[in-house]
């Protein structure tokens, strides 16, 4: 399932490797990992592999205390490395890499050394009725999903289906956590303490049918949940027993909203949408901190059920939205067209795209208060940097012919530098990586330099990115998982250009379903997929009781 | 001939000279016209002057007695020439008459130009001597070329009738004119001299010179018009050759006469003739039958002198056997597998050895050669007919035949791969078609099931189910209202998709379902528009629906004008010609064509004027909507027309045909196309332009879908650029249906591909 480096102790080469010692090549070894090695140079036997390179890293920093790390007893464990010569992974041996690359004994190797990446591990399989087109692993201990069907679910790491409501008449695409606005921004809170009933917390989510909604969701306590089998859980329809009240209701975009995501303080929410616009909508955790609009009312057909509710709730939208949660409680298969929030207008359109925007996001954080910038991409082939507050493009990145599918910011691991690259998928079935960092001569809106910083080819469209965590795992900041309408999710390395770190295939084969992956998320070391098979979790990146490697 | 000239003026000369003697013998030369007439006279003075002589000849009396003239004649000659000897060699004068006694014996050498011997007796020994005269050294001598100083040869004299000299001596001084006297001179020197009248000038010497004494007979010969030569003897004896004694002939010819025979017929030989000629007309001898039975003889080629070729080259020599061609060979000799699958695998012709090296531990082990004698043959060919035919090897690189055209890398983007699949269940994906914003795909399937889906993820989002097959499908090009018309067996029905902008939505409810309905057009038409009542509406059924006059058939082609006003459709199937155009405004439909000819294929509006393009099985033909009447009529040399496109300038039109053929035309030119690419292997289904790209689609039975670049330049001078892109292939060949449509995203350079195994492919750059 998983195509990694092979983690044979007993290598035939190894024992080959010995027997002609006197091949050696001059290596050099840098890292950007917390265990630098003196920079000297050191003679490799040309038979060694990833096994004998980490052993002998991990003995030269005494990493595995004397070298016997099977009872090493304490907390100091090997830590498995994979090695970078010349931007690609060694796979096979030294001597095979240098014999295909035709380098001679003489040259020495200048080879960098990363964390390995584990084998990726299914952990959870949540199957869907539909497909799932979005899926969150941002809270702990809960997984949110949206499905085409236009509901909202909530499993819980006890594959509890803990929420199921549908929000949306049309199906959902996006979905994010809004954290709750706090003083510090630093301190991000997704749960709100939770009241008697359960933890609260407050979801965005768009939709085809070009809105978007703030939900404020209450689940139930976990010891309410029921005890039943995991599978027959996760596919019983209906049974999510929590709460669900929409706080807002959000109308800029005339055509289908493609994604919607919060800054990291929760302030302040971003849409995009297929019409070439990206809505930005202050927050206050309460209310969208902007006046109600007049919305224009749909009339299809006049007498049509659904619409006459809309219409309904467009008439006494002031009355609608003051925070009646009870109505929220309603049956899972319709009720949420009766808690409508309020209708506000967005703080901020950013209009610069002439395609559809397919995705828009705030970038991390910055000091000084008020310039807080976002990043779109589109399907006109170009990443957009704008400044939130005065709604202005200051950057473009111009690629040619690359509709860009979705775009994940990649935040290196020096916490202190701000947000300096972004990876963007297209459907040209790349995957670059682009510096958004100005040049320091321009001074208001100029067009960064289109060239791809690096370039991740995929045999298929790569329809989603989600980099790792900011600054949880070992590896975090340069890596970054790409799903593909093949049904394979693939670990990059922005380091290594040349293939994927590892790979999985998520989706059953011969279920007469397709394997299409809609979205990934990954944090903590858990990788959620999303699809049209539904919503698999997997464990990727952190260590996660993965032994036995070096 | 000079000789001759000279001659002649001597004559000239003496007559000269004998006019200004005005000697008798002046009357003689006067007459020299009648010659021969004179010739009697002429003997007679002859005769008067040598009476003495003539009984000196007696045989010559008797054998010959008409030739008096010559024989006195040359009787004359005689005495002159005696009386110059006589003049000349005063020394011989006393033996003068036993001369004349001996000359007469032997009259043939009577005439000498040198002193010939005597015979005279000696009187000391009283026997004949032969006695030679005296060679004088100065005259004698035979010293022609020196008494001539004049070098310049045969040349005309008058080139130097105004120089001083007359010529060059064999040193090459000037050789002085010598000076000539007057008339009296000339006349003195006639008196003093006695030699002068028997001189002539000397051109070459410019003076008088004497004639000799021959040269004065042969002028008196000539005169006499007799032989010049004097040793010629008109009286020689006869030489008898055939008569005399032992001179008999041995086999005398026979005096009798020719038997008749010799000049009858032969029967005989008729016979044998007719025999002939009757074979030849039964046939049984074939006159002109090859002789193939010549027999083969055999002829020695080497015999041959050689020729002027080269050589043939010498036979070449087998190598000689290195390491490898050794029984026991050293270990690096000897293949590694690889290497001995690669020989194997190689032809025979192209391998560097022909053997492979084996080695063996001793030379006992070493089998029996197994190729020997094929080797031995193709050593004897070598060394029999060293210069077999050589395999030529086209010398052409192969990169050359081909066109140049730019290549695909360089005219990208254009769809390389199948991004995503839809399928529709088991039956026939019929059409397709892309929503003007090129963000939705409505499929149509042949068991009515009409799917809405995202382009770029293939979610069904919305699914109408209608009765019988989905004919075709067009999305109104309008921007501002979002609905799509829906083709069915005598219907046409027109859906909005859900999830569209409130304001979009009202204006197409506007269009479509009008709170007010237009009047109604006079003449009352066939065709039925219905608008559900505003109760009954909703999203799964259709706004406006046209019902077509029955038995229309299934509507297979919609085409938009490009302001999405008016709709044309076209049927297949029914009895009636099914050429329909709706305008949506007016909610009213009118045929264009009362009766045409054919079936109509499919339609199309030119983007730009106000054209309509009509394409039956074989033609295209345009029309002029505003103005009526037929524009033009493009042949394309299809059997069957299956679809066609109009380039978005509107210059340019495609059309393919179920006989595999594509053809381009460029309205501007000829009726005929400008260019027919035959890459289908089986029948065009569908093609179609792109809206902005340079690029067009073709789809076919075969199952693939070919990509062209197709570059149309502003100017007219240039022809438009056509290059193959890519071939994608993907879609499975059912019941001999292949791709059934082809459809452009109308943003991105994506395809839109239905086919008949029910599956919707959108292919990506």
């Amino acid at each position: 399932m998983a195509s990694t480096t092979t983690t044979n102790n007993n290598d035939p080469s190894h024992s080959q490797s010995q027997q002609q010692t006197q091949a050696q090549q001059p290596v050099t070894f840098t890292t950007s990992t917390p265990y630098p090695l003196p920079s000297q140079k050191f003679m490799i036997p040309l038979g060694w592999r990833r096994y004998q390179l980490s052993q002998l890293v991990n003995k030269a920093l005494a990493l595995d205390r004397g070298g016997n790390y099977d009872n090493a007893g304490g907390g100091a464990r090997p830590v498995p490395f994979d090695f970078l010569v010349r931007g690609e992974i060694l796979r096979g041996s030294l001597a095979e890499w240098c014999k295909e690359k035709g380098v001679g004994e003489e040259e020495t190797l200048e080879i960098e050394y990363i964390e390995s990446v584990m084998p990726p591990q299914k952990m959870f399989e949540f199957p869907h009725e539909d497909w799932v087109s979005a899926v969150s692993c941002y809270i702990p201990g809960l997984f949110l999903t949206t499905s085409y069907d236009g509901h909202l679910r909530a499993f819980d790491y006890a594959h509890n289906l803990a929420f199921d409501r549908a929000v949306h008449s049309a199906p959902v695409t996006s979905l994010c956590v809004v954290p709750f606005p706090s003083p510090s921004p630093s301190s991000s809170n997704m749960g709100e303490g939770g009241g008697e009933e359960g933890e609260t917390y407050t979801i965005a989510t768009a939709s085809h049918d070009a809105s978007a909604q703030i939900l404020r969701v209450t689940l139930p306590s976990p010891s309410s949940s029921f005890n039943l089998n995991a599978k027959e859980k996760a596919t019983a329809k209906g049974n999510g027993n929590g709460k669900a009240q929409s706080l807002a209701t959000l109308y800029l975009h005339t055509a289908p909203i493609a994604s919607v995501s919060a800054n990291a303080r929760g302030t302040r929410l971003i849409t995009a949408g297929w019409d070439g616009l990206v809505g930005v909508w202050a927050w206050d955790g309460e209310r969208v901190a902007r006046d109600e609009v007049d919305v224009p009312v749909p009339v299809f057909g006049g007498v049509d059920g659904r619409d006459r509710k809309r219409r309904r709730v467009g008439a006494g939208a002031g009355g609608a939205g003051d925070g009646d949660g009870e109505r929220g409680e309603g049956d899972g298969d319709g009720g949420m067209d009766g808690g409508r929030g309020k209708r506000k207008a967005p703080a901020n359109v950013l209009k610069s795209h002439v395609g559809r925007v397919s995705k828009a996001l705030f970038l991390g954080l910055e000091e000084g208060e008020g310039s807080e910038k976002a990043v779109s991409c589109g399907f006109d082939s170009t990443v957009r940097t704008w400044d939130v507050e005065y709604g202005l493009c200051i950057a473009t990145i111009n690629a040619s012919e690359k509709p860009f599918l979705d775009l994940s910011p990649l935040s290196h691991a020096a916490p202190s530098s701000p947000l300096s690259s972004v990876l963007a998928v297209s459907t040209d079935r790349t995957m670059c990586m682009y510096d958004l960092r100005l040049p320091s001569s321009s001074s208001s809106t100029s067009a960064l330099s289109s060239a791809a910083t690096a370039t991740f080819v995929h045999p298929s469209t790569p329809s989603c990115v989600a980099s790792s965590g900011s600054g949880s795992g070992s590896g975090s900041g340069y890596q970054a998982i790409t799903g593909a309408y093949d049904g394979v999710v693939r670990v990059w390395d922005v380091r290594s250009v040349k293939g994927a770190v590892a790979s999985f295939k998520v989706g059953e084969e011969g279920k007469g379903k397709g394997r299409k992956v809609l979205s990934v998320d990954w944090a903590r070391g858990l990788v959620g997929v999303a699809g049209e098979f539904g919503v698999e979790v997997w464990r990727v990146g952190e260590d996660g009781g993965v032994g036995g490697r070096v | 001939m000079a000789p001759l000239a000279s001659g002649r003026k001597t004559i000239k000369r003496k007559q000269v000279d004998e006019d200004e003697d005005a000697v008798p013998p002046q009357q003689e030369l006067r007459s020299n016209g009648a010659l021969e007439m004179l010739s009697d006279e002429e003997d007679d003075g002859d005769a008067s002057s040598d009476d003495g002589q003539v009984d000196e000849f007696p045989e010559i009396i008797d054998e010959s007695d008409s030739e008096d003239s010559d024989y006195d004649e040359e009787e004359e000659e005689e005495d002159d020439e005696d009386e110059e000897d006589e003049n000349e060699e005063e020394d011989e004068e006393d033996e003068n008459e036993v001369d004349e006694s001996e000359t007469d014996a032997d009259s043939d050498d009577s005439l000498h130009i040198f002193p010939k011997a005597k015979v005279v007796t000696s009187k000391i020994t009283n026997q004949p001597k032969t006695v030679y005269p005296e060679i004088e050294p100065e005259y004698d001598s035979d010293s022609s070329t020196e008494d001539t100083p004049n070098r310049v040869g045969n040349v005309p004299m008058h080139w130097y009738d105004d120089m001083p000299h007359i010529g060059y001596d064999i040193n090459g001084k000037k050789v002085l004119r010598p000076a000539r006297g007057d008339e009296l001179d000339k006349f003195l020197a006639t008196v003093d001299d006695s030699s002068a009248w028997t001189s002539a000038f000397d051109k070459n010497t410019q003076s008088e010179k004497p004639l000799t004494s021959e040269e004065l007979d042969l002028i008196r010969r000539l005169y006499a018009g007799e032989n010049p030569d004097a040793s010629y003897d008109p009286y020689e004896p006869t030489t008898e050759w055939f008569t005399g004694k032992g001179k008999e002939e041995i086999m005398p010819l026979s005096g009798a006469l020719q038997p008749k025979r010799r000049w009858v017929p032969s029967k005989w030989e008729k016979q044998k003739v007719m025999k002939i000629v009757r074979a030849i007309r039964q046939g049984r001898i074939l006159p002109s039958k090859p002789k193939s039975t010549a027999k083969f003889e055999p002829y020695a080629i080497w015999s041959e002198p050689s020729s002027s070729h080269p050589p043939p080259l010498p036979a070449p020599k087998p190598p000689l056997p290195t390491n490898a061609e050794s029984y026991n060979p050293p270990e690096e000799y000897l293949p590694t597998e690889e290497e001995r699958k690669a020989w194997e695998a190689q032809d025979p012709e192209d391998r560097e050895r022909n053997f492979l090296p084996q080695k063996y531990s001793s030379l006992r082990l070493v089998p029996a050669y197994d190729r020997f004698v094929k080797e031995r043959f193709f050593r004897q060919l070598d060394l029999y007919l060293a210069p077999r035919v050589q395999r030529v090897k086209l010398n052409i690189d192969p990169n050359s035949l081909i066109p140049k055209l730019p290549s695909p890398n360089s005219l990208k983007p254009f769809p390389n791969y199948r991004s995503l699949q839809f399928y529709h269940s088991n039956s026939r994906a019929r059409c397709v078609s892309v929503s003007p914003d090129g963000a939705w795909v409505v499929s149509g399937d042949e068991g009515g099931v009409v799917s809405l889906w995202e382009i770029i993820v293939g979610r069904e989002v919305k699914r109408w189910k209608f009765e019988g097959k989905i004919g075709s499908l067009a999305w109104c090009p309008r921007t501002d209202v979002s609905y799509f018309a829906v083709g069915i067996e005598d219907t046409i029905h027109f859906v909005i998709p859900p999830n569209i902008d409130p304001a979009v939505l009202s204006l197409t409810l506007t269009v479509l379902a009008p709170a007010t309905l237009p009047p109604a057009p006079t003449t009352p038409s066939p065709v039925k528009w219905l608008t559900p009542p505003s109760a009954s509406r909703s999203e799964d059924t259709p706004i406006l629906t046209i019902n077509l006059p029955p038995s229309t058939g299934l509507p297979t082609h919609f085409c938009w004008h490009r302001r999405g006003d008016y709709l044309a459709s076209v049927s297949t199937g029914g009895q009636q010609g099914g050429v329909w155009i709706h305008q949506i405004t007016r909610r009213h439909s009118q045929a264009p064509f009362k009766k045409i000819k054919g079936a109509v294929q499919s339609v199309l509006f030119h983007p730009l004027k106000p054209h309509f393009f009509v394409a039956t099985q074989q033609y295209v033909r345009i029309y002029n909507l505003s103005e009526q009447k037929l524009v033009k009529t493009l042949m394309p040399g299809i059997k069957w027309i299956s679809s066609m496109d109009v380039h978005p300038s509107g210059d340019h039109l495609i059309v393919g045909g179920y006989d595999r053929k594509l053809c381009w035309f460029d309205l501007e030119l000829s009726e005929k196309p400008y260019k027919v690419l035959r890459y289908h292997s089986r029948a065009i289904r569908s093609l179609q332009f792109h809206p902005t790209y340079p690029l067009f689609a073709s789809s076919s039975d075969d199952g693939s879908i070919q990509i062209f670049h197709s570059r149309v330049y502003n100017d007219l001078m240039t022809d438009p650029l056509i290059v193959p892109l890519k071939i994608l292939r993907g879609h499975t060949v059912t019941d001999g249906l292949g791709v059934l449509q082809v459809r452009w995203c109308s943003k991105q350079p994506w395809l839109v591909s239905s086919a008949a195994d029910g599956s919707v492919a959108v292919w990506c750059s």
